[in-house]
């Protein structure tokens, strides 16, 4: 078997903008995803029980069930409810939600690992749940979890490949266009992983240089 | 062995009122009762140290009285004002009652200055500029004004609980309550933390310590508690508690805590000495 690298780099560049779509997708998703996550981690552990029920159950059924099912409710299933999506805007909306039902885990156990004494002060202190929260608990809790959110961004940035199913232009889709023009597909999905795996290292090392910088702070 | 006067009525106003009231506190996790029916009375500008082994209920009382803890039945009056119900805020509590933990449980984000100023600047509606020139009064007064710009985790144990002193400090309360304040000390810090709380106790502030340093107690408190299973069996002076206590636990308890010291306040007879005290 011989590989002929040249049959796929007149096509490079549509990789490389596949990869960029990629990247906007993954990066969206993690910031709607950690929002909305860190809302439900903190329901998650709020003294309210019906509260914590609910981001329980949410987090249960977010965890449980495939993300390629997810997009597929969110972009096939809303139309017969009358709400038609672009695709993209399905995609990071599926995304964000399944993301976010990791995040609320990661949360609540990056709050959770906050020691017990600093609630007792934080209260004898006089101060409420939420100045607590604010001004205690969370900036303690986010360096906990800094590592966690960073590996679900990694996730994300590979998970997003399922957006290929719902047409959406990101590298995967590409790769499949490439191989059909080509038929390299060796060669093209070769490629196409390792640019991947240039994404994922590089964020990874992002990720531990700005955690190096906080734990200093 | 209760001093109050066990009526269920609330303290008579215009009488000058205890800075503690505890009525037959009961208190319980699941089926250990941990509580069994408390009264305890603590006159303003008055040091009570509580003694007593490990599991008697001091620390839990403690944290009934700032509200730490939901008490099962009782009352508990602050200046008169009854605390143990639902219609306190922490905030109320937190402006009358200050309290040290054995693991001081400082901000560890925060610098210490930051840990002194973020609850009269929240609370207590400080300005920031009164804040800092409060909490630099009294990092003085706890002899660290030095480190007010260190974190935590630089300092020492004797040096955190000592700036947790003066945290608590800064939200000016009228009660101060130590909960094992060197238990998780290394022995050659203890003497720099007990000196802080001595300095503190000689200013006529209200302070309620748990402690297992009897030597401390019994020099710097004005009344001895001791407890056991829940109840108090004993209290009196610190001359009357240490040189003859009459409950047999009592005499127990000290024998075991003041014999790996080589210390022996009641004597080799401590019973019979008693006899004859005025």
């Amino acid at each position: 078997m011989n590989l002929d690298f040249s049959a796929i780099t007149p096509y490079l560049h549509m990789l490389l903008t596949g990869a960029k779509v990629t990247l906007q997708a993954s990066l969206l998703a993690v910031f709607f995803g950690s929002v909305f996550g860190t809302l439900v981690g903190a329901m998650r552990v709020s003294p309210i029980a019906p509260l914590r029920s609910v981001a329980a159950a949410y987090i249960y059924t977010i965890r449980g069930t495939p993300l390629l099912i997810q997009l597929f409710l969110i972009y096939f299933g809303l139309p017969s409810l009358g709400l038609n999506l672009p695709a993209f805007a399905a995609g990071i909306i599926g995304l964000s939600i399944n993301s976010s039902g990791y995040v609320g885990e990661i949360v609540r156990g990056g709050i959770e690992a906050v020691p017990k004494g600093q609630w007792e002060a934080s209260k004898v202190l006089g101060l409420s749940y939420i100045k607590t929260m604010r001004f205690i608990i969370l900036p303690q809790a986010i360096r906990n979890m800094l590592p966690a959110i960073g590996n679900e961004f990694v996730t994300l940035i590979k998970e997003s490949s399922l957006l290929s199913t719902l047409a959406i232009t990101e590298l995967t889709m590409v790769g499949q266009q490439v191989r059909s023009v080509t038929y390299a597909s060796f060669e093209t999905f070769i490629a196409v992983g390792i640019i991947y795996l240039v994404m994922t290292s590089s964020t990874s090392l992002l990720l531990q240089y700005v955690e190096k910088k906080w734990q200093v702070g | 062995m209760s001093q109050s006067a066990a009526s269920s009525a609330p303290p008579a106003a215009g009488l000058i009122q205890p800075a503690i009231e505890v009525r037959r506190l009961h208190k319980s996790f699941g089926k250990l009762d941990v509580l069994k029916g408390v009264s305890l009375t603590v006159p303003e500008g008055e040091v009570v140290s509580v003694i007593g082994p490990s599991g008697s209920g001091k620390s839990t009382m403690a944290r009934c009285i700032c509200r730490r803890e939901e008490i099962n039945k009782g009352e508990i009056f602050l200046y008169g004002k009854r605390v143990d119900g639902s219609n306190h805020s922490n905030r109320d509590i937190a402006r009358l009652v200050g309290m040290i933990f054995q693991q001081f449980n400082l901000f560890p984000h925060l610098s210490v200055m930051d840990n002194l100023t973020l609850s009269p600047i929240n609370i207590r509606g400080l300005s920031k500029e009164e804040a800092v020139e409060n909490a630099m009064g009294l990092l003085k007064r706890v002899g660290l004004e030095e480190k007010k710009d260190a974190r935590p985790g630089e300092l020492s144990g004797g040096q955190c609980q000592r700036v947790a002193i003066a945290r608590a400090l800064a939200m000016n309360p009228k009660i101060m309550l130590f909960d094992e304040p060197t238990s998780a000390l290394d022995p050659e810090l203890v003497g720099e933390v007990l000196d802080v709380i001595a300095d503190l106790a000689g200013s006529g502030m209200t302070m309620m310590i748990i402690t297992h340093e009897m030597v401390f107690a019994k020099e710097v408190s004005d009344r001895v508690v001791f407890m056991d299973e829940g109840n108090i069996m004993e209290q009196g002076s610190p001359a009357k508690i240490f040189s003859c206590p009459d409950a047999p636990r009592t005499r127990l308890f000290l024998q075991r805590m003041l014999a790996p010291l080589g210390k022996d306040f009641s004597g080799e007879s401590g019973s019979e000495a008693c006899g004859h005290e005025s």
